[in-house]
């Protein structure tokens, strides 16, 4: 998938950040968000990927270098006029406070004024949670809350989400079924979407992976081209062998010994 | 939940009428004469109007505190303001300061809650914001200390005020009179109005910083607007009247059982239902043994406890 036709959503250069004065976490970093693109945050733990995505949503401001939303500079925005473009969700969700799902949603339309043509019942719909409109946040499965908060951010109408391990905790199948409706949405709504990842295998599934390490890039475009064995030793410091099905599709086993 | 709250609205207009028609002795609305009237305006009505006040007061910054606090166990005590209040209080009671005529006392109190709601920022206040956590134990450690230099003053003094200042220290509402209405109406509804105002936020910031970030508010901003709120209004109830317990712990998780957790509903619900309690609470304390008076935050915890315990085991809010 070429992207370099498509117009920049979402644009870092240089940008360096720390959260102490033991050396930066992230160093000088510059990549781009194309519309309708769908890229995978990978590396290992503390190699810098939600601070990416914080400082991509305005969460952080960098210390030095240039964050570009939309052409105009991220701190510019007004936080309401920024809310209406970025959505970010976080990797922990714990919300002790027994809202219920419509409610919850609803907070999607918090940035406007006059509310756009969705409605929250629309959003749940889209998420296939219809039929949980009414029940408690503090009763629904991991699964259930990330696809609560994935359609508030519809509601939100930010054509830009930054999803820090949205698949962190939950089985296979709800693992799947997330990425499958992020990726319907992508083609409904022309959004992009950057998450963090853990699993090597999901990433090389995606239309385009970052490789991160000690907050600099490692490598950033196609999966096949971006992680490679060696390349996946150096990130994660683990031995993989990277095999093909019959069917072509790639897949990366362990190498390491858990018995030994 | 819209129904819910409207009922709440009428039980709250019911309990202030109860409180003012009944009472120790019950008085006919379309048959008063000059003493009736006199009982009704200028003793009756301005003690209802204070409890009504120091009752939204507690319910509203409960609910307020509970979120940015992101803690179910909050209420507005727990950040020491009333332990200030009741230290300065009790030094005005007992050092018998006449300065400011019947204000000495809300003054002192007022002046204590507010120096203790900005020490309390300021030790909650790193990297260019409030954090919940150093808020709560900011407000814990100051509430312990006020506590013993409270009690090392009352262990100390000998005279009379020490038995006023303990009757204060435990909500006493039989000095209200109008005087005091107007400066509570301006700092309980100033605070309500906040309150109110930043309730989106609130529900945000209840998510999480980041979740308020990305729905587009400024969370140590919104925080510090809602501290402030919660401060005037817990100061304003403790020189009103003392301190009252329950009512900022319990009402907001009650108000919760019936109109949700929004607190664009949750703030007034929690103010309407403190405002009923405090008023139906000082109605028994008043009433029960007369001529004895009760302090009425005895009554507020008996009558409201029990009740509270019950919704706990008959609905399921294992999640608050």
């Amino acid at each position: 998938m070429s992207s370099a036709s498509k117009p920049m959503i979402l644009e870092l250069s240089g940008a360096c950040f720390s959260y102490g004065n033991n050396g930066h976490v992230v160093d000088n970093l510059a990549f781009s968000v194309g519309e309708g693109e769908f890229i995978g945050l990978l590396g290992a733990n503390g190699s810098g990927k939600s601070t990416i995505l914080k400082l991509g949503s305005g969460i952080l401001r960098p210390s030095a270098g240039k964050i570009m939303l939309w052409g105009k500079q991220l701190q510019s925005y007004r936080n309401k006029d920024r809310a209406k473009l970025i959505s970010y969700l976080p990797q922990t969700l714990d919300i002790s406070v027994p809202f219920t799902i419509r409610e919850l949603v609803g907070m999607g339309l918090y940035p406007y004024d006059i509310p756009p043509a969705i409605t929250p019942d629309e959003a749940l719909g889209m998420v296939g949670l219809t039929d949980k409109a009414d029940a408690h946040i503090t009763d629904l499965s991991g699964g259930e809350k990330r696809r609560t908060f994935i359609a508030m951010t519809l509601l939100q109408g930010a054509g830009l989400l930054l999803l820090d391990e949205p698949l962190a905790n939950l089985d296979i199948k709800y693992q799947i079924e997330l990425v499958r409706l992020l990726r319907t949405l992508r083609e409904q709504r022309n959004i992009s979407v950057v998450m963090a990842l853990h699993d090597i295998n999901i990433g090389l599934q995606f239309d385009k992976v970052m490789l991160i390490k000690n907050g600099g890039i490692l490598g950033f475009g196609r999966p096949e081209d971006v992680l490679t064995e060696s390349s996946i030793m150096d990130a994660f410091d683990i031995e993989v062998k990277i095999l093909r099905q019959t069917d072509g599709k790639a897949y990366v086993s362990y190498q390491e010994n858990y018995r030994k | 939940m819209k129904i819910n709250f409207f009922l709440i609205v009428l039980i709250f207009l019911a309990v202030l009428a109860i409180s003012l028609f009944l009472g120790p002795t019950p008085i006919n609305p379309l048959a008063l004469d000059g003493t009736t009237r006199e009982i009704l305006i200028s003793i009756r009505a301005p003690r209802i109007a204070v409890a009504v006040l120091m009752g939204m007061a507690l319910g509203a910054s409960g609910a307020v505190l509970q979120g940015i606090l992101r803690n179910p166990l909050a209420d507005p005590y727990i950040l020491g303001i009333s332990s200030g209040a009741s230290l300065t209080a009790a030094i005005g009671i007992i050092g018998g300061v006449t300065i400011f005529g019947t204000f000495s006392i809300p003054v002192f109190a007022f002046a204590g809650a507010v120096l203790t709601g900005g020490i309390v920022g300021v030790m909650g206040w790193k990297r260019g914001g409030l954090w919940p956590e150093r808020l709560l134990l900011a407000g814990v450690g100051l509430s312990f200390l006020f506590s013993a230099l409270l009690m090392l003053i009352m262990s100390v003094s000998r005279d009379e005020g020490i038995r006023r200042a303990m009757l204060w220290i435990f909500g006493d509402l039989s000095m209200s009179d109008w005087e005091r209405v107007p400066y509570g109406v301006l700092f309980v509804f100033g605070g309500v109005a906040i309150s109110l105002w930043r309730a989106k936020a609130l529900n945000a910031l209840i998510l999480g910083d980041e979740f308020a970030h990305s729905l587009g508010f400024a969370p140590h901003t919104e925080r510090v607007l809602l501290f402030i709120s919660v401060g005037l209004m817990t100061a304003a109830s403790v020189s009103l009247g003392g301190m009252i317990g329950f009512i900022g712990l319990l009402i907001p998780h009650i108000a919760r059982f019936f109109i949700g957790s929004d607190n664009r509903l949750l703030v007034p619900a929690s103010a309407l239902g403190g405002g009923a309690l405090l008023c139906a609470a000082d109605l028994i304390a008043r009433s029960a043994l007369p001529p004895m008076e009760l302090p009425a935050g005895i009554i507020t915890a008996i009558i409201g406890a029990p009740y509270f315990l019950y919704l706990l085991r008959r609905k399921n809010v294992l999640s608050v």
